[in-house]
């Protein structure tokens, strides 16, 4: 299937634009959050008046910031397609999430406890059920195809991918919009800061591997994909292998790794990573999500689509990889973005350029 | 009613006006553009069946006041002015009853 389009928010605004520039500038570093009275964390978060489409912002005053940042992301896949009329054409939208809407949730149940079950607000409710950022979209860009929200830990957006592909193989839709979106909130932070590695100066370290620094993040990205082909179109997505061994394949011209420290030791990536193959890892300019899967499938779409290899915004590199320490001008033919789950299991999607 | 009715009166519509805005997301109007006797629904401010149901929780979290009977108190949820009422009433038979 192809990437027609693509959308996105994150820490530093608003559309792919801003996700160009964030690539060409290298690292920030992020802000400092307290989320507790005697905690503080760094946290890369989404400025949601960085959303420019105010008409879209207007048909949702009661979504939480989820699926605001959803329906920004996916209206902007869709603005891009250069699709004029969606009237007529089956599309469908699958939402990836490790999380979803957490952060409403815990507001319901912290209403619950302050208010009773009778005073809790049907607004928070009805955001806190996990299809409510799929829906949003749906409402808001006036798309009646199938819906659907996938939420897995690690792998989510990877299990989106081949739930998108099997729809398509099956002319279920002509095109998906196909994406992912996770919330930062204080409990997050709390138990990533309690079980994994904070790190202590706002970096992540992606190619540490061990031990391994976090930074939660924020943030949505949406494709919009299918098997036709347009002028416009980003890349094809060749494959996604997803606890399965990999088919053997060509020589890839540079490997993303998901590397952003939620896994504690992140030795496992070693494992897939070869001298002779530039790695690059991105997770430094948007943080620490467990579907972060999908901001770097962008970062590799991008690469394609521009001709472009975009230097690794932090290089610290103990372990002396091949990393793209560069921003050069490249002619790339295969990516491979890889994540690890906690388990070891290893999911690749493979990019190729648009023939 | 009194001067101290009136100011409390006052005083209530005021805090309901913030409290429709923070609460029901109100974008682009703000507590003080909200006049007195402008209808809440359709027309006036444009709220619906879902807002109906979020004031039933304003009133219940901020004014401990429960509306049992929705279907047959559509009066109350006409205006500032008809709300502000139906909570000053409301106090005022609490405190007489007490």
């Amino acid at each position: 299937m192809n990437i027609i389009s693509a959308g996105m928010v994150f820490t530093r605004g608003s559309g792919i634009g801003s996700f160009e520039n964030a690539l060409h500038e290298g690292w920030r570093i992020p802000g400092e959050v307290e989320y507790s009275k005697s905690n503080k964390s760094f946290a890369y978060q989404f400025d949601q008046t960085t959303i420019r489409d105010k008409a879209v912002l207007k048909k949702m005053r009661r979504a939480d910031k989820l699926s605001k940042m959803a329906v920004a992301a996916a209206s902007e896949a869709l603005g891009n397609s250069g699709i004029d009329d969606i009237r007529g054409k089956n599309i469908g939208i699958i939402t990836a999430t490790a999380l979803g809407a957490q952060v409403t949730t815990f507001s319901f149940l912290d209403d619950i406890i302050e208010y009773g079950e009778s005073s809790v607000s049907p607004t928070t409710f009805s955001n806190s059920v996990h299809n409510a950022a799929a829906s949003y979209i749906s409402m808001v860009l006036g798309i009646r195809g199938p819906v659907m929200t996938v939420t897995r830990f690690f792998f989510s957006f990877q299990s989106a991918l081949q739930l998108a592909q099997s729809w398509l193989n099956e002319s279920r839709c002509e095109f998906i919009l196909v994406g992912a979106v996770e919330q930062y909130g204080d409990v997050l932070a709390y138990i990533q800061d309690t079980k994994l590695n904070a790190s202590p100066d706002g970096r992540i370290l992606p190619f540490n591997l061990n031990p391994a620094y976090q930074v939660p993040g924020e943030g949505s990205v949406f494709f919009l994909v299918s098997n036709k082909d347009t002028d416009t179109a980003l890349c094809n997505i060749e494959d996604v292998y997803l606890d399965t061994y990999e088919k053997e394949s060509e020589k890839p011209d540079v490997n993303i790794i998901d590397t952003d420290g939620l896994l504690k030791d992140e030795s496992v990536y070693a494992e897939s990573l070869s001298p002779d193959i530039p790695t690059a890892a991105y997770s430094p300019v948007f943080g620490s999500m467990m579907s972060g899967s999908a901001f770097n499938c962008l970062a590799g779409a991008l690469m394609l689509r521009n001709r472009m290899l975009y230097a690794s915004p932090v290089q610290d590199n103990p372990h002396g990889l091949n990393i793209v320490d560069r921003t050069v001008s490249r002619d790339i033919e295969l990516i491979r973005c890889i994540r690890y789950n906690c388990y070891e299991n290893k999911a690749v999607i493979c990019l190729r350029k648009k023939q | 009613m009194g001067t101290e009715g009136v100011q409390d009166l006052a005083r209530i519509r005021k805090t309901l006006k913030e409290l429709l805005v923070k609460d029901l997301s109100l974008e682009d109007i703000t507590p003080e553009e909200i006049k007195d006797d402008e209808v809440l629904f359709g027309e006036g401010l444009g709220l619906d069946s879902l807002d109906a149901v979020e004031i039933v929780v304003i009133l219940q979290r901020n004014f401990g006041l429960d509306v049992k009977d929705m279907e047959n108190r559509k009066d109350i949820f006409y205006s500032i002015d008809s709300l502000a009422r139906y909570v000053f009433e409301s106090r005022k038979d609490s405190v007489s009853d007490g």
